[in-house]
């Protein structure tokens, strides 16, 4: 139960995150920046679409689908075996996906991100929740 | 109130309405049993029923508050919402809590309530 609260709130917090960055995008105005000054290189650097697709979304989604699994979880929504297969999966490719861009802004685009980063750090703390947990 | 600290608050209450959102949703009639005798007699509908609906409530308002969109909204129907839970479980051990969350919430509506509205509010006085 706690490990799928934890993943509920670090999802919720993904959400409120990328919405954020969406709509100054949709705004065409540039993110705040708390730490450092690289939002904007990053932001609007080639890396920053996937197929077309831009990141924000695929990041929304991706928090968006993970707070439905763990509340599935929680709520006992059958199939329950298919839900932790799935979390665990999307968890897993989004963890890799992070660390491709934390590369990305570290080597190729050298310029960091306060977003991109807090991220990566609320996906990969999925990641070291799933694997410490028991309940999944 | 600074910004950051409006945000950090508004993401904080907006995660609690979704949890016990979906904590209801799991166990409407355990919940149920925090309402007061004479309040549930009140009810027009089952217990089971007028609990999913504060389910669905609780989880309205707190995708609003993380999406940060018509927030005040929230915040008011979610500080209406939070008298009456006081109101009709009375205050124990547990709901206690709740009196700390409605000073939250009533701090966000405050902070986010609409230039025009407080216009309204001003002249009207």
């Amino acid at each position: 139960m706690t490990s799928f609260a934890l993943l509920f709130t670090l999802a919720s917090i993904g959400v409120s995150e990328t919405v954020y960055l969406i709509r100054q995008r949709i705004a065409s105005e540039l993110p705040i920046c708390p730490v450092g000054d690289g939002c904007k290189t990053v932001l609007s650097s080639k890396y920053s679409k996937i197929f077309l697709v831009p990141n924000d979304i695929l990041g929304l989604l991706s928090y968006i689908i993970i707070a439905f699994i763990a509340a599935f979880l929680v709520i006992e929504v059958p199939p329950m075996l298919l839900w932790v297969l799935f979390i665990k999966i999307l968890i897993g490719v989004a963890s890799i996906v992070s660390l491709i861009f934390t590369y990305l802004q570290w080597r190729v685009i050298h310029a960091w991100c306060f977003w991109c980063l807090m991220s990566a750090f609320t996906i990969w703390l999925m990641g070291i929740i799933i694997i410490l947990s028991g309940a999944l | 109130m600074s910004k950051t600290s409006f945000h950090i608050l508004r993401v904080g209450f907006a995660i609690t309405f979704l949890w016990i959102g979906v904590l209801i949703f799991k166990q409407p009639e355990a919940w149920g049993g925090y309402i007061a005798p004479w309040a549930m007699k009140l009810l027009p509908v089952p217990i089971e029923q007028a609990m999913m609906g504060t389910a669905v409530l609780d989880i309205i308002i707190g995708v609003l508050l993380l999406i940060d969109s018509f927030v005040w909204l929230a915040a008011l129907v979610g500080s209406i919402h939070l008298i009456i839970v006081l109101a009709v479980s009375g205050i124990t051990d547990i709901t206690v809590r709740d009196i700390g969350i409605l000073a939250g919430i009533i701090a966000i509506m405050v902070e986010s309530l609409p230039e025009s509205l407080i216009s309204k509010i001003r002249r009207g006085r």
